[in-house]
């Protein structure tokens, strides 16, 4: 009996949370097609973090990787987690708003080219303030050009998650894709905590900031598309799929309307639990992540 | 004949005279041994009496909460100066009984998250320790020189009668409740749940005096699950060498592992490292562990026989219930657990303990009292030692046999897993360890020292493995030491001929003299990558606590 027949079979597959946020851009790839631009061996780093004590890297935390998905043309943009929490700083802000924008002009010339984000950060690198929101703004806009061609594809794998100001970025994109152990939100929970007070949100309650932020609640509201297992190959196959689709008729953040009259139809003089909004914006079928 | 007047002894009874008059205060509260919930402060005043002996139950997983909730709760002008036992103190008002007076003496065995307040609280002369024990050692005292007053226990279920069912965490309470029901001590147990009929008697209630239905049910603690998400590469590199180096080399096959991430690493190599060297079958066969997660791939793909356990572990009662082969289960097919006796197994009956340490000496002296924090010993002295009353033998402990002698016993493993340095860049090899300073500043005899540098037979790091047992002379042992030390202040002393030396007579390994690839040293190796793989693992049956949840 060789050893993996007795593993189940979840156990082989082939996590994309275990792999490092280059490893995870390469194996969205069709192969032999991915090439990296801007890569560790062109020292492109932060100028900032050294003055703080902080030792940068040299890709700055930011991996941009070309190349056709299902045939066509994509670009892939990966935070790494592991490197000052995928914050984004001027550099690595640089390098995504780059990669957007040569991806608009390709498309705007005919070479429709579709944008991947894979994005575990907490938003905004603290120690360089104001050209890490500067980054946002200029990230967002160039979603918004993007995405008029060629679909922006957000990922939320984990186990960093998405917060802060890239969560906008998410919020913009044509598709977000999600596993049940990322989380999405605005603010994160311990920032929630700190504004708010340990009754409003306890950010050491992993149940209550899944039922809040995980995959599951945020699929099964319709804020986010797609929930995929941790399954390199189940992600790369819903990203395919998504790539192949093109750009929705109508992105999610166009549809002001809606999503105002499902907030104000809300009866906030109760405590509102995850389950209940879920069915209540009967947005997509997902069952657990909610206790 | 002397001169000395035989004086007669008044009474034989005083001890059950005694217990009978403070029972008696409290009757008109009770329904049987069930005493009302909101009588239990005014109850707890009329049966404990300044000065007494309280054991308090709480070690390293469940407390008897409900009852430390309450003590703190009594007027400490009517109770003071009590003498607390208590095996570990894990609570913030274990400590606020001495703030307000109520406690001032106190014996224990382990202090984890209380450790820095233990360490204020001596220096503010506030508490006075006894001694820090090792578990069986103060349970041992219980029937010795400290025997108790009054206990305060926890139990999941009570019958009327006061029968108790302990359910998978029973852990400390019989040995407790053995001391005092026999001694004519007053038992107080709180339960969970009062019911018709139990689903098994732990302890008859011919042992117990008051049953109270507490107000939630009691805390536990998920203290030996490893995220395998938090495994790293240096680890599974040092549980590779423990695998060829010692598990292999010595053929042990029953072992006990501390709760540490290189502990975690090896079990979750058993199913695929050790697998393809072909040893499933041949070590690792019995374990005196609790039931830890990471041990679930082991037990799925047929290494692990047989487990016994001290206490259990959280989410894990499931998993238990549906493998009564390998766990020791009650005709109800819960978990039952037994600290006392698995200390016992884990101290005499097993081949192996291999736990981490914060750190070590030159002598291989180790200790997890680090400045400013008394953390006590729990159980790992026990099973960290070489135990001199052992006469049977097994395959490893002759092979650790050097002297040829026929009269010369046979040796216990020790095995100590260390990285050369801490968090943050401190050595975790240190010249004098902080425990020195730490027992001169508490006023102790001696210094708190863990684990012996006499009883480790084995010390792994991630550079090699230091085969003690085989060394001859102090100086020797040092050496041996300093060569898998890395560039740590004691690492620093070796040199490289006379590590050579050492390699070559085969008292220090380095991986690649036991066959280990330190390439192969990933992530990819582990049956487990995080928590969802043991939940697949189990098939479902591993229900993973909150607070290891990452979905």
């Amino acid at each position: 009996m060789s050893t993996s027949e007795i593993f189940p079979a979840f156990v082989n597959r082939k996590s994309f949370i275990e792999l490092d946020g280059r490893a995870r851009a390469q194996s969205l790839f069709d192969e032999g097609t991915a090439k990296e631009l801007v890569g560790p061996f062109d020292r492109v780093e932060s100028p900032w973090l050294a003055i703080q004590g902080v030792t940068p890297q040299a890709d700055d935390g930011c991996i941009v990787i070309k190349g056709k998905i299902g045939g066509l043309s994509a670009v892939v943009v990966s935070l790494e987690g592991a490197f000052q929490g995928g914050s984004i700083g001027e550099v690595s802000g640089a390098k995504m708003t780059a990669a957007l924008d040569l991806a608009t002009k390709d498309s705007e010339a005919g070479k429709k080219t579709a944008a991947v984000l894979l994005l575990e950060t907490g938003g905004v690198r603290l120690q360089e303030a104001n050209l890490g929101l500067a980054a946002i703004a200029e990230v967002i806009s160039s979603i918004l050009a993007l995405r008029q061609h060629a679909p922006v594809i957000t990922v939320v794998a984990g186990t960093v998650g998405c917060f802060g100001g890239m969560s906008l970025a998410a919020g913009v994109s044509s598709y977000v894709v999600m596993t049940k152990e990322a989380r999405l939100g605005l603010n994160g929970p311990e920032v929630i905590e700190q504004e708010s007070g340990i009754d409003e949100f306890d950010a050491s309650d992993r149940a209550l900031i899944w039922a809040i932020h995980g995959g599951e609640q945020r699929v099964g509201m319709g804020e986010a598309d797609a929930l995929v297992e941790d399954d390199a190959d189940k992600i790369a196959s819903a990203i395919r799929g998504y790539v192949q689709a093109g750009p929705p008729s109508e992105h999610r953040s166009e549809q002001v309307k809606l999503y105002r009259d499902r907030i104000a139809a809300l009866d906030t003089s109760k405590q509102i639990d995850p389950i209940s909004l879920r069915q209540k914006w009967n947005g997509n079928d997902t069952t657990g992540g909610a206790r | 004949m002397s001169e000395h007047i035989l004086q007669q002894r008044k009474s034989w009874t005083t001890r059950r005279d005694e217990k009978a008059r403070r029972m008696r205060a409290v009757q008109a509260w009770m329904s049987g041994p069930v005493l009302h919930r909101e009588k239990t402060i005014e109850a707890l005043e009329s049966v404990i009496v300044s000065g007494d002996r309280i054991v308090m139950e709480g070690d390293n997983q469940k407390q008897a909460d409900f009852l430390s909730r309450s003590l703190v709760q009594v007027d400490a002008k009517k109770i003071h100066d009590l003498h607390l036992i208590i095996s570990s103190i894990s609570r913030p008002e274990h400590l606020t009984l001495f703030e307000l007076g109520i406690a001032k003496k106190v014996d224990f065995a382990f202090a984890g998250p209380q450790s820095l307040r233990v360490a204020q609280l001596l220096e503010d002369g506030v508490l006075e320790i006894g001694a820090i024990h090792t578990y069986v050692e103060l349970y041992a005292r219980l029937l010795v020189d400290l025997v108790p007053n009054v206990v305060l226990v926890c139990a999941e279920q009570a019958d009327q009668e006061g029968n108790l069912f302990t359910g998978p965490n029973t852990e400390d309470t019989p040995v407790i409740v053995e001391a005092a029901a026999f001694h004519d001590a007053i038992v107080i147990v709180q339960v969970n749940k009062i019911v018709d009929k139990l689903p098994r008697v732990d302890i008859p209630a011919s042992w117990i005096d008051i049953v109270i239905e507490a107000d939630k049910p009691f805390a536990v603690e998920p203290l030996f699950t490893r995220d395998p998400r938090h495994i790293n590469d240096l680890q599974i590199l040092t549980g590779m060498m423990v695998i060829r180096g010692v598990y292999e080399r010595h053929q042990v096959q029953s072992l006990n592992h501390g709760i540490g991430f290189d502990t975690a690493a090896i079990e979750l190599l058993l199913p695929t490292y050790a697998e393809s060297l072909g040893l499933r079958g041949k070590i690792c066969k019995h374990w005196a562990l609790n039931p830890h997660p990471t041990l679930i791939p082991a037990i799925e793909s047929g290494w692990v026989e047989s487990v016994h356990s001290f206490g259990s572990e959280v989410g894990m009662d499931e998993y238990i219930r549906a493998r009564p082969d390998i766990f020791f289960t009650g005709r109800d097919g819960s978990l039952r657990s037994n600290r006392v006796l698995c200390q016992l197994a884990g101290q005499y009956a097993v081949d192996a303990f291999v736990g981490a340490t914060l750190q070590m000496d030159g002598d291989a002296n180790s200790s997890t009292v680090t400045t400013g924090r008394l953390a006590g010993f729990g159980g790992a002295p026990n099973m960290g030692s070489d135990p001199h009353g052992r006469r049977h033998s097994s395959p490893a402990w002759l092979d650790l046999k050097t002297d040829p002698a026929p009269t010369a016993r046979g040796r216990k493993l020790v095995v100590q897993t260390l990285e050369t340095f801490a968090k943050g860049g401190v050595p975790a090899f240190v010249e004098t360890l902080d425990a020195v300073e730490v027992g001169k500043q508490a006023g102790m005899p001696i210094a708190p020292i863990m684990i012996y540098g006499d009883d480790v037979s084995h010390v792994v790091t991630e550079e090699g493995i230091a085969y003690l047992y085989k060394t001859e002379g102090i100086e020797e042992r040092r050496r041996a030491l300093a060569a898998v030390a890395g560039v740590s202040p004691v690492g620093l002393k070796a040199k490289p001929e006379e590590t050579a030396e050492l390699r070559r007579k085969g008292i220090v390994a380095y991986p690649e003299d036991i066959g280990v690839h330190r390439l192969q040293a990933n992530r990819s190796l582990l049956a487990a990558r995080s928590m969802e793989d043991l939940v697949a693992w189990s098939g479902g049956l591993y229900q993973a606590p909150a607070k290891f949840r990452n979905w």
